[in-house]
């Protein structure tokens, strides 16, 4: 299903004169199997875009839509449960809860789902194989590197099979070589099981691999390249 | 509730994050658990024995008496006819820790003095054996039981009328009848409370002496007085009063339970101070993982997931501190039981005075049950209530983005 923005504006009210546009006219839509980047430079309003898809803060104006219904209808916790049943998360320093091992980490959204154990044992040796941590399940987050750590980040935000996957910086922590694999990841993942993915990144090397690269200056997506296509 | 095992195992985890200060937590928390179960013990065992010295040298743990005899405007007659016998009380098993006493107001006279006293008859080898009156004869001897017209007067009594051992002193009331009651009495022992006042104002002489010079029948009593300190429901007796000490002491009733929900207060000063000190690192604790909290939600965790596995992290180490305080305070009231320690290592080595009665008890701990789950009680409220702000804190910063 399509998850659309159309005519979104994201005001930020500094003071009673002072707006800011986090998000200013932006339209866009993610189709089944979309591997898009926002582009900019820090502070452009990439992140905000991705905060509106992800429901986490509702526009000022315009509407957000999943599949033709309207998501800023639902109320915060139905926004809650939207993103655990159609979206996967990554984010630039992880997020993996330190007290988990990395099956736990993937297990977490598969239990607040209610899968069985089975289902859940299935889904998460799936999701480690994917991201080649089989044997790595066991570990805590502080017992792997920062490319592992990463890897367990999208295992935990693909384990669901999630319609769209939205990643913020996902590279940025990581040095060249270990971004390039993860990157590789990305596309595999997006080829082979026509996974969505949304990345907010100034990564040259991810753009280089997107199909679509929107670029986002002063909360407005100034312009769209397709490529690869 | 479905995923409830990894939600247990998630707020479990998360206490072992910073082993050193659940710890800490626990070990407060614990000890002063165990404190106030001690603490209340204490108290409850300390009154109840000072109250068991002090009711088992006179007053009894409850009487037996005509439905009147304790009446407020019979206390204004001279003398008090109300007058009953065994054959009133149905049920025999309650003769058995008691004993008769007959009690009047009388003239005590000397060869040159005289005082008004109140003049009590006993059943003297009954009384030798329940109340521990008998001790308190500190020059001569208690009450013959075989033997009448004796009387055993206050010291101070003897003292003022000025009779010593072996004089005789004319006892002068009114009889049962309307008419003048007197008879001569041997002083066989003085008794000394230790109190003061008490000890000018009591004589005691045998019940059958008493009955004679009352003109009443042998069978014929004022009170039975109970002993039994295990029996605590008052029994019911149709046509006849059962007053307990508390009604007949109200004043002493009064102060124990003054000093039981005064140590309840302490108590409860206790937790909420150590609740304080809980909800402030409870509050460290939940915003250093406020970061946390957010991906939780991000990720897809709602509210109410986030609360319960915080409800259930601090009723963990609660419940642990609980259990650890029950236990210390069973030890260290089990250690009292077995070694009980004298009263007057808390008034500074003076005695208790009580109704005008010296009274040293040994304190023995002992476990009152009704602690063991009302202690508890009280620190899951005041855990929920320590949990409730640095909840909503936590709730209201983990909503947000990316």
């Amino acid at each position: 299903m399509q998850f659309e923005l159309i005519h979104v504006d994201k005001i930020y009210q500094v003071s009673e004169e002072n707006k800011v546009f986090g998000a200013k006219d932006v339209n866009l839509k993610i189709g089944t199997g979309d591997f898009m980047a926002l582009v900019g430079p820090s502070g452009s309003g990439k992140t905000t875009i991705l905060n509106l898809i992800a429901g986490l803060i509702l526009p000022t104006n315009g509407s957000l839509k999943h599949g033709g219904s309207d998501i800023t209808a639902l109320s915060l916790e139905e926004r809650t449960k939207h993103r655990l049943d159609f979206m996967g998360f990554i984010f630039q320093d992880y997020q993996l809860l330190p007290i988990l091992t990395a099956y736990e980490n993937i297990e977490f959204p598969l239990q607040l789902k209610g899968f069985s154990k089975k289902e859940i044992d299935e889904r998460v040796h799936w999701a480690l194989s994917q991201v080649g941590l089989e044997k790595m399940g066991n570990r805590f987050p502080k017992q792997l590197s920062g490319g592992q750590q990463q890897r367990v980040s999208i295992a935990r935000a693909i384990a669901g099979r999630p319609e769209l996957v939205l990643a913020d910086e996902p590279t940025a922590n990581l040095d060249s070589k270990t971004a390039q694999e993860i990157i590789e990841l990305f596309k595999k993942l997006n080829q082979e099981f026509k996974l969505t993915f949304i990345f907010s990144t100034h990564d040259q090397r991810l753009i280089d691999q997107v199909n679509t690269v929107m670029y986002v200056k002063d909360g407005q997506i100034s312009e769209t390249r397709n490529h690869h296509a | 509730m479905k995923g409830f095992k990894f939600l247990l195992k998630f707020s479990y985890r998360n206490l072992l994050r910073a082993p050193k200060r659940t710890l800490i937590l626990i070990l407060s928390l614990s000890i002063g658990t165990g404190f106030i179960i001690w603490d209340l013990n204490f108290a409850n065992s300390g009154s109840k024995e000072v109250m068991k010295e002090f009711l088992n040298q006179y007053a009894g743990e409850y009487h037996i008496t005509h439905k009147d005899y304790y009446r407020e405007d019979n206390k204004k007659e001279f003398n008090n006819f109300k007058i009953i016998s065994d054959s009133e009380i149905p049920d025999k098993s309650l003769l058995t820790f008691t004993t008769r006493r007959v009690t009047a107001p009388v003239f005590v006279s000397g060869e040159k003095k005289t005082l008004g006293v109140l003049l009590t008859g006993l059943e003297t080898e009954k009384e030798i054996k329940l109340s521990t009156l008998s001790k308190a004869v500190t020059v001569g001897r208690f009450l013959n039981p075989n033997s009448d017209k004796e009387i055993v007067l206050g010291k101070k009594l003897a003292h003022r009328i000025e009779v010593k051992l072996g004089d005789e002193v004319a006892v002068i009331g009114q009889a049962l009848d309307g008419s003048v009651a007197n008879e001569l009495m041997t002083v066989v022992g003085l008794i000394d409370f230790g109190g003061g006042d008490l000890e000018e104002s009591l004589a005691f002489t045998q019940i059958k002496s008493a009955q004679e010079l009352l003109v009443m029948g042998p069978d014929q009593y004022h009170q039975r007085v109970d002993f039994n300190m295990k029996d605590e429901t008052l029994p019911q007796i149709k046509g006849l009063a059962v007053t307990i000490w508390t009604d007949l002491l109200p004043e002493i009733g009064v102060s124990v339970r003054f000093v039981d929900n005064f140590t309840w207060l302490v108590s409860i000063v206790i937790v909420l101070v150590i609740s304080l000190g809980l909800s402030n690192s409870l509050m460290i604790t939940f915003l250093e993982r406020e970061q946390e909290f957010q991906t939780l939600n991000i990720i897809g965790a709602k509210t109410i997931w986030v609360t319960v596995s915080l409800l259930i992290e601090v009723f963990l180490l609660g419940t642990i501190a609980i259990l650890l305080g029950l236990l210390l305070g069973q030890i260290s009231t089990n250690y009292f039981y077995h070694y009980p320690f004298n009263i007057q290592f808390f008034t500074g080595g003076k005695p208790i005075i009580m109704g005008g009665m010296i009274i040293q008890p040994l304190v023995r701990i002992y476990p009152v049950l009704e602690y063991y789950w009302k202690v508890p009680v009280m620190i899951y409220i005041f855990l929920t209530m320590t949990m409730i702000y640095p909840l909503i804190r936590v709730i209201r910063r983990s909503k947000n983005a990316i």
